[in-house]
């Protein structure tokens, strides 16, 4: 386990925190590769099918950040 | 009983003579003991076919969404608090309804009596909290609390909360009872010993939908189990998309399940499912001081925002 | 947009000036740069970084800021070493674009308005000049400037509080205001900042949320000035919930343990006793001035400036300097808040198009349209072009690899790379592609659809694509540029993104943006002061606008007040709007008339008026709420049982008719927050204590041997009011301030009225007979339901109408088309009023001018089979936009109005029936993502 990196998918509200993880890269920040981003219009979008689905495919963690 | 019985009749032969209403619902005895069917009276000369004891556990609200006439419904505690609901979401309005309020002392759990007996029933009596059971020479007494429905020996609303009209005074409320025993043990549980007891719990689900079918809330023309366009679930009885079944089913129930046991009463299988629901019951007690199906007037918690609502999860 | 530029001068009048600009040289070309920020990784010398207020670094090549508008770079010439030293020139040789010009040099620019809006801001007090803080010398003394950026996560510290000194989190930090505000000994500025009460208890509550409980913060004030919308109960929250200790006193020094460099702070608590206490830190609440620059450029532009230093204004014209044509918002014209602030914006934009209405759309273009090419029914046929970014993606990412990837997948017709794709000759390469390939859906990976998207969409339409056939993803911002030490993991991310992609594209269909006429009419609820100026401000701008008022008298509660506190004649100012409102040709008025009925939506709503003896049905555009507050009544005091005991309009009453009443007085007492900031009503009135102080003065000046008493909790004579709130001390005022659990006591003995309040001072309890008593009683909305039922339109638990955001849309409703000014806001005075009414106006304007209005294509959409109308759509979307149908073929069946709806997608996922579908994110497009995961 331990070199086990967890799979993270991320749901992302598009007028902040995708605005958010676009500014860490215009700061350069560094962060380990293992995570994917569906962007959303909105958290309201978000549903727990989403989540659902997302675990069904194998991530190891659900992030709604909005 | 028998006296909730012909009130129930006399109510409704008033409401079908005079023409308040086209039709009463109420219950009729069933074909075998146990199990009372909802009965449909549109003609007053009818009603004599109306009955009240112990074994009307079926939620007459399931037979309300979307009906034009108008009706008179005979309503235990739960069933008047889904009614509440079936109106707040617009799927009937008030000005149908004559409720008939029945006070209710509980529903008694046909399998925790047949499980008691051991043998064929065939015919139940009940009087002064005890339930009489007798068949093919034996007859046995019972005591009603200790074979109530799960539910009812925790609910705290068993009188009418909305009626036109009562059959008798209401009962004492249950004041005592710790509704969310069996969550906490859940919740106390690790993550691996939950799993596993969700695990064992679904384990002999046939995906039948019988829950879902009995259950009051689901009325969507579609439902999401039926929808291709996407698929959300995989109509196979494996093991991820029975999980998915029931969390999204206790999912739409949020904030609208009055935890009426029908889902429960409903499992051919014996499935406790409403330790979903109720998990989401007790969250929204504790977080938002809701319990559903009690006032016209209030938006249920899940479609509204207020500015106190708890926002610990976001810290 | 004109940056890093001076105004020389300004000449001509309004309609017709010239301004001159000098534009100081940026060494960068703005449209050739793509803010890659290659130059500044490259760039070897270190400057203090202004913007994190010198408290860490930045390059000589930058962008102050990482949200900046427009991101584009520009040299520091004071420090770059190749144009101080010839040396270097890092930033020429990386620069992917060509963007680097070491030869550029001042340029005039010389510009023909109409009019001007200033809004050059206002500058921090500087406390360095003060020795009791010895902020140059003690290290953890800081301003709450800096305070603001360490407690920003893209700050310094990243968010994390330290203290200066030694980088240690802080136990114990004090915040002491009234730094460089009302104070006249150790600076110039008598005035209130306004501001620094609200960002103190706010950093205090952020710090102590950041930092835990542990945390003690501590607030020395003299008062707390908490009057905005919100603001006490925020107050009320730091007190009892989050635990902000606020002392009530004013610090005079501040001395350094040399060892530890802790700071101890002596002062006097209210009651007298004098405390040493050691602090971590100590941040000054530094105020608001107007720097010497701003006051040369207002000379130079001929605009008056007060005593203050701020641009003067008139109540009822708030927004109007001296020179005509010029407008002011924002600080420069007297400390304030953001939305204070976004309202002045608004008004100042709406005045300076009163000016310029006859020139409106005069300079539009109109673009060729290129005809649609029909895709429905075809396969999809995608398009994927993997961008490099010069070596922004490239230098990490390997992009040929992440191309041929994409050539792999189901669908893909054509994929390539391109060193820039946002280069116009990408894009036109791009669009020819479109064409030869014939291609019909495409999708960029490059860098944030939230910059690039519209861009790459018009590529789109230019290639005769419907634009909605787009998708982008982000493989620079989320991808190169944050895994650069780990670039194999980086090209798979970008492999997995762009299947993402690809595969949601595959479901993506074209989407049509309806088109819907503006009513060009405008419709004012309420005929007081804010909704006279709204009206005049519509109609100035040349639109047909119906006022309607409840009673038979325009002119609201402003005609119970008597003067501004700037000395305005409040009777002859409202009369002479009521005439101007009457003469205005462009407006109806309808006296003794009320709402009946809304129907419609923004652009198009129909109403029916209810007048004394006839209806009428409207057509408008747009609606305006101005529907006022009112004075409310107290049940304490002895109010209406003693003659003597009066509101402070009834006050303002004996003023207005010079009342014979007003000579017998000898001595009189106002209270305050009679029925405001009380449990029952926990907001702050914001009016009262200025007019009190005001009303004070008055009676002072009537007779200087009155003795006039304010019974006060905290002044709140925020602003430049602070100066009246002087002059009344120096009067002989006397303030006494008491406790809420502690209220003054009033009674009737043989006749003679009494107040018994206990003074704070001298600690014991006072008597004072008294012939009139004022009480400055809470300002209350009315009823507000029916109107924001019919425009559905939210209140709040104190009655007010709840504005679109708090800041940033403090004139306008979530729902699209309704305006809000006003009392029915919030209590405000005068110049607020006018200010928001204007704002409101030019809010709408935005709409009217437009003249149509087209939807979004990515809104929301309902299948009538699939809804169970339950109603949770309806109950739940902030902008109104779903109802249940009323018409044929689905009756009862909700149904989305694509104009109202903002596609947040809210009733998509609320919908348990799945009767709603968001195009542009449709369930099966978002599953699609995360089914290629």
């Amino acid at each position: 386990m331990a070199d086990w990196e967890p799979k993270i998918v991320a749901f992302l509200c598009n007028w902040c925190s995708y605005g958010a993880a676009d500014l860490a890269g215009v700061s350069r920040m560094q962060y380990p590769a293992n995570i994917r981003v569906v962007r959303i219009p909105c958290t309201g979008r978000m549903s727990p099918k989403f989540a659902l689905a997302a675990f069904r495919k194998g991530a190891d963690a659900v992030w709604v950040s909005g | 009983m028998s006296e909730y019985a012909e009130k129930i009749r006399g109510i409704a032969k008033k409401l079908l003579d005079d023409g308040t209403v086209d039709m009463v619902i109420g219950f009729r005895k069933g074909t075998i003991p146990l199990i009372n069917e909802p009965c449909f009276v549109k003609d007053g000369a009818k009603v004599d076919a109306l009955i009240w004891d112990s074994s009307c556990g079926v939620n007459l609200a399931n037979y309300l969404p979307k009906r034009k006439e108008k009706i008179g419904v005979v309503a235990k505690g739960c069933d008047s608090r889904n009614i509440v609901t079936h109106i707040v979401e617009n799927q009937i309005t008030r000005e149908q309804l004559y409720i008939i309020g029945v006070p209710c002392t509980g529903m008694i759990d046909r399998r925790k009596i047949r499980l008691a007996v051991g043998k064929e029933i065939l015919s139940v009596s009940e009087a002064d909290g005890k339930v009489t059971v007798s068949g093919d020479g034996y007859e046995e007494v019972l005591d009603k609390q200790e074979m109530l429905q799960d539910n009812c020996a925790i609910c705290a609303h068993r009188n009418p909360v909305i009626s036109d009209e009562m059959v008798a005074d209401p009962v004492p409320e249950q004041t005592e009872v710790d509704r969310y025993q069996d969550v906490k043990a859940v919740e106390a549980m690790d993550a691996e010993a939950r799993w596993n007891h969700f695990e064992q719990l679904l384990d002999g689900c046939i995906r039948c939908y019988a829950c879902r079918n009995a259950c009051p809330l689901c009325y969507c023309p579609t439902c999401f189990v039926d929808e291709s366009q996407p698929q959300w679930v995989g109509k196979s009885i494996d093991k991820t998309d029975t999980r998915t079944f029931h969390f999204l089913r206790a999912f739409h129930c949020a904030g609208r399940c009055t935890d009426c046991g029908a889902c429960e009463r409903a499992c051919p299988v014996g499935i406790p499912v409403r330790q979903f629901t109720k998990k989401l019951e007790k969250d929204c007690k504790e977080l938002y001081d809701w319990e559903a199906g009690m006032s016209l007037d209030v938006r249920p918690p899940l479609d509204t925002y207020r500015a106190e609502d708890p926002d610990e999860f976001i810290k | 947009m004109l940056t890093k530029s001076d105004i020389e001068s300004i000449s001509g009048e309004v309609g017709n000036f010239s301004v001159s600009l000098t534009r100081q040289p940026r060494y960068v070309d703005m449209d050739l740069c793509v803010g890659c920020g290659a130059c500044a990784e490259k760039c070897p010398k270190k400057v203090p970084d202004g913007y994190n207020s010198d408290l860490s670094k930045r390059k000589a090549i930058y962008v102050e800021y990482a949200q900046a508008v427009p991101l584009k770079y520009a040299i520091d010439g004071d420090y770059c070493l190749k144009i101080q030293k010839d040396k270097c020139g890092n930033c020429a040789k990386v620069c992917p674009a060509g963007a680097i010009r070491y030869d550029d040099k001042p340029e005039t620019v010389t510009l023909n308005v109409g009019s001007v809006v200033l809004a050059p801001g206002f500058k921090p007090f500087d406390p360095k000049g003060l020795d009791s803080y010895k902020y140059s010398e003690h290290k953890n003394v800081i301003t709450s400037m800096e305070f603001e950026r360490i407690l920003s996560a893209s700050g310094p510290t990243h968010g994390h509080v330290t203290r200066p000194s030694d980088g240690e989190e802080p136990t114990k930090i004090a915040w002491l205001q009234c730094v460089g505000s009302r104070d006249m000994n150790r600076c110039d500025n008598p005035y209130c900042s306004s501001v620094c009460c609200m960002y103190a208890i706010k950093e205090a509550v952020i710090a102590k949320e950041h930092q835990g409980d542990s945390l003690d913060c501590a607030v020395f004030f003299m008062d707390m000035r908490t009057h905005g919308k919100d603001f006490e109960a925020f107050y009320d929250k730091a007190r009892n919930d989050a635990g902000v200790r606020f002392v009530r006193s004013r610090v005079h020094t501040v001395t350094e343990d040399p060892e530890t460099k802790d700071l101890e702070m002596r002062y006097v608590t209210e009651d007298g006793k004098i405390e040493v206490e050691k602090f971590d830190m100590v941040v000054l609440s530094v105020g608001l001035e107007i720097s010497s620059e701003l006051v040369e450029l207002a000379n130079k532009l001929d605009v008056d400036l007060g005593p203050n230093r701020f641009a003067a204004t008139d109540s009822f014209s708030p927004v109007v300097t001296s020179r005509e044509g010029i407008y002011v918002c924002g600080a420069f014209a007297g400390p304030k808040d953001i939305p204070q602030a976004v309202v002045d914006s608004s008004a100042a934009a709406s005045c300076a198009g009163q000016v310029l209405s006859s020139a409106r759309n005069t300079c539009t273009k109109t673009k060729e349209k290129v005809p649609e090419t029909p895709v429905k029914g075809e396969p999809p046929r995608l398009g994927v072009f993997v961008c490099k970014c010069g070596i922004n993606i490239a230098g990490v990412v390997d992009v040929p690899a992440v191309v041929e990837y994409a050539k792999s997948l189901p669908f893909v017709e054509y994929a390539s790379e391109n060193l820039y794709s946002c280069s116009q000759d990408t894009q036109d390469g791009m669009a020819e592609l479109i064409r030869e390939k014939g291609l019909n859906r495409i999708v960029v990976a490059a860098c944030t659809p939230k910059t690039h998207e519209p861009l790459f969409q018009e590529t789109l339409i230019n290639a005769g694509l419907n634009k909605y056939l787009f998708e982008m993803t982000n493989i620079r911002n989320h991808d190169s540029w944050v895994h650069k030490s780990t670039p194999d993991l980086a090209t798979e991310k970008a492999k997995d993104l762009v299947r993402m992609a690809v595969q949601k594209a595959a479901l993506i269909t074209p989407l049509a943006e309806a088109e819907l006429s503006v009513n060009p009419n405008g419709l004012v609820i309420g005929g007081g002061v804010a909704g006279m100026a709204a009206a005049l401000s519509l109609a100035k701008q040349g639109y047909a606008t119906h006022l309607i008022e409840k009673t038979a008298q325009l002119g609201g509660t402003a005609l119970s007040l008597h003067k501004t506190w700037k000395g305005e004649d409040i009777q002859e100012n409202v009369a002479r709007m009521v005439k101007e409102v009457e003469d205005n040709e462009n407006i109806t008025v309808y006296m003794d008339t009320e709402l009946e009925s809304v129907d419609g939506f923004v652009g198009n709503f129909t109403s029916t008026l209810k007048g004394k003896d006839k209806e009428t049905t409207l057509e408008y555009g747009v609606a305006i709420v101005a529907t006022g507050a009112l004075e409310s009544k107290p049940t304490e005091y002895l109010y209406g049982q003693d003659p003597r005991v009066r509101t402070s309009l009834e006050m303002d009453k004996l003023f207005q008719d010079d009342d014979p009443a007003l000579k017998e007085i000898k001595s009189a007492a106002f209270i305050q927050c009679v029925g405001s900031r009380e449990p029952g009503r926990p907001y702050c009135s914001r009016v009262c204590c200025t007019h009190s102080v005001d009303s004070a003065i008055a009676l002072k000046k009537r007779n200087p041997e009155t003795d006039v008493y304010i019974l006060y909790r905290d002044i709140r004579t925020y602003g430049e009011r602070e100066l009246i709130y002087k002059k009344a001390r120096e009067a002989g005022v006397l303030f006494i301030r008491y406790g809420v659990d502690n209220k003054p006591i009033v009674s009737v003995t043989e006749g003679n009225l009494t107040v018994r309040v206990r003074d704070h001072v001298l600690g014991k309890v006072m008597e004072i007979p008294l012939d009139a008593l004022t009480l400055a009683t809470a300002i209350v909305p009315p009823d507000n339901s029916k109107i924001a039922q019919f425009y559905k339109v939210p209140i709040n638990d104190t009655g007010y109408y709840v504005e679109r955001h708090a800041k940033l849309g403090p004139s306008e409703f979530a729902t699209d088309g309704v305006f809000l000014c006003g009392l029915a806001h919030y209590p405000k005075p005068i110049d607020e009023s006018v200010a928001q009414a204007q704002a409101a106006a030019s809010r709408a304007v935005t709409l009217l001018a437009r003249e149509k209005i087209f939807t979004s294509g990515t809104i929301a959409v309902t299948s009538p089979a699939d809804c169970s109308e339950c109603g949770v759509c309806i109950a739940l979307c902030p902008y109104s936009a779903p109802s249940f149908s009323t018409e044929r073929p689905f009756p009862g069946k909700a149904t989305i109005n694509p104009v109202l709806c903002k596609g947040c997608g809210l009733c998509v996922a609320s919908c348990r029936s799945g009767a709603i579908h968001l195009n542009g994110f449709d369930n099966n497009q978002i599953l699609a993502m995360i089914d290629a995961l």
